[in-house]
């Protein structure tokens, strides 16, 4: 193992030390400025919004789970988290063509609608999985199955 | 300090967010940013080759390596997210610093984890043809692929031991306990707000394992099949949020370049209009007329995009080989295609003596059973197998052999 960790090492500070000349061979140092910029945001953006939002919804949820069964809870999760990455990567998308495409072939479809629908049938899904949950497993067989 | 990491860390803590979670979800994480990289590394000396370099003519492989390597970026979207949520009580870990290693390394992870979500980011808008970013894609996108698999390997080098011992089943890590609660804090908004998520029951760790699994599993599912039909045949019914659709551009064929946005709408449809063949002390010229005079050959060949969508065409021209035959130039050697185009980085292009050569490789007089759109290249174009559309040129001016 440890002349794995010391090859992979090694192969990691090379990639690094080659990033590092491409970058500073092909793009102009103000751009390498944005560049660290988009990093240093992606972190904050990640770490300290999204992240502890995500902390805060799982929280209000497992409180409401006092309510609902856990099992309930955790579908209603599961679509909601479907639903927010396809949004992630669809939003985007949709702003890009208000924007205006370079030609009638690129962005062609009607992704908010299909978003829409999306959402929708990822609701209905869901709806579905909680309802055949709750038919199949009784409230005292979900209780003593924890 | 101390105790606000601490009840950060605590509150964060999931039955989800352990070693061997991170592990399950990382080797696939990291399966996809190999495939990205090669595909990447592919896609990129294709277009850039090496002097030495020679590539094989497989029609489709092109198509498939780009189509995998925008669909992998695309997957790699949940599983990132993913493996970020199962890891993010490290963030809060006490001490911050233990010392310059442990510095080091923590720098390497916010590099590694921003430079990821940097790359996915601006690679998917580059499918949307967005540029708000203030930096040149192309030339960023590659230098940051070794600046993340750089990082990649340090950090499976430095978690070794760790992806070891939860490689096939999760075992208790001993110093991976959650702060009890005398170590948070008590007083004030922050203890207020601790104590309100402590009375919030705790989460049932089988189901939680499940539920997020499940969560991760579906998105990635969902986001290649309904995104990859831009690329893969069989999955066009599904292509919900693909940036293109197959079919869907004049002769059905998607397009990037305008006739418009190149300026060539009057050079192109000249009635001057003459394709010039160049080889050391030879030039032969050749009208649309002489072009179509000569024997003519049908190619089933794809239009493959570096964004990731292809469309398979029918096209029908003169063989490369049989035209400079034609203009007594050799066709074993490099060949410079230049375009109509006054502007644009792909004006000029080289073409490998690989293609040159090859059976497939056409100047395309028809598309699909028509003459040849003007938007596709009009009156004439290269289309060879398993190359870049960008490299694909439209609206020849003409060919040079290199000497």
């Amino acid at each position: 193992m440890k002349i794995a960790r010391i090859i992979l090492l090694a192969v990691g500070l090379a990639g690094l030390a080659l990033g590092a000349v491409v970058m500073l061979t092909e793009v102009r140092p103000a751009q390498i400025v944005g560049v660290g910029i988009w990093i240093l945001g992606a972190i904050v953006l990640h770490d300290a919004v999204l992240a502890p939002a995500l902390l805060g919804i799982d929280v209000l949820m497992r409180r409401a789970g006092r309510r609902v069964r856990p099992a309930v809870v955790v579908i209603v999760q599961v679509g909601v988290v479907v639903g927010a990455i396809m949004s992630l990567i669809v939003l985007p998308e949709i702003y890009a063509k208000v924007l205006g495409a370079k030609n009638d072939t690129v962005l062609p479809l009607d992704y908010g609608l299909n978003l829409a629908v999306f959402w929708g049938a990822t609701a209905l899904l869901t709806a579905v999985a909680c309802a055949v949950y709750v038919r199949a497993v009784p409230r005292r067989a979900a209780a003593s199955a924890v | 300090m101390r105790r606000l990491l601490n009840g950060m860390r605590r509150s964060s803590t999931s039955p989800v967010r352990d070693a061997r979670s991170a592990v399950v979800i990382g080797r696939l994480l990291g399966l996809a940013f190999l495939v990205c990289f090669a595909t990447g590394l592919y896609s990129h000396f294709l277009q850039d080759p090496l002097p030495w370099m020679r590539f094989a003519t497989w029609p489709q492989l092109y198509q498939v390596t780009q189509g995998i390597h925008i669909t992998a970026g695309i997957a790699c979207f949940p599983l990132l997210l993913g493996k970020l949520y199962v890891v993010y009580p490290q963030l809060f870990q006490t001490p911050a610093l233990k010392g310059p290693v442990h510095l080091l390394e923590r720098a390497s992870i916010a590099l590694f984890v921003g430079a990821s979500l940097v790359q996915i980011v601006i690679g998917l808008l580059n499918t949307y043809q967005w540029y708000p970013f203030p930096f040149n894609f192309k030339q960023v996108h590659w230098a940051l692929s070794f600046v993340i698999i750089g990082s990649l390997a340090i950090h499976i080098a430095v978690k070794l031991p760790i992806i070891a011992r939860n490689w096939s089943r999760a075992v208790p890590e001993a110093d991976d306990e959650p702060p009890t609660e005398s170590e948070v804090p008590t007083a004030g908004v922050t203890g207020r707000v601790m104590r309100w998520m402590d009375r919030t029951p705790a989460p049932e760790p089988t189901l939680s394992r499940r539920g997020f699994f499940t969560a991760v599993g579906l998105s990635t599912v969902a986001v290649v099949a309904l995104t990859a039909g831009q690329s893969f045949a069989a999955l066009k019914p599904l292509n919900l949020f693909g940036p293109r659709q197959k079919d869907i551009g004049p002769q059905g064929l998607p397009i990037n370049r305008t006739a418009e946005a190149a300026k060539v709408t009057e050079s192109a449809m000249a009635a001057d209009w003459v394709l010039t063949v160049m080889a050391a002390g030879t030039v032969a010229t050749f009208t649309r007329a002489e072009l179509l005079a000569l024997p003519q050959t049908q190619v089933d060949l794809p239009i493959a995009c570096v964004e990731g969508w292809s469309q398979m065409a029918t096209w029908k021209g003169v063989r490369m080989r049989d035209l400079l035959e034609a203009a007594s130039a050799p066709s074993d050697k490099r060949l410079i295609v230049n375009s109509l185009e006054e502007r644009g980085g792909y004006r000029t292009t080289e073409m490998g003596p690989e293609y040159v050569g090859d059976d497939l490789t056409l100047v395309a007089l028809e598309l699909n059973g028509g003459t040849l759109d003007i938007q596709h290249g009009y009156p004439a174009r290269v289309i060879a197998p398993g190359r870049p559309g960008v490299l694909q040129t439209k609206w020849l001016r003409s060919l040079e052999v290199a000497s």
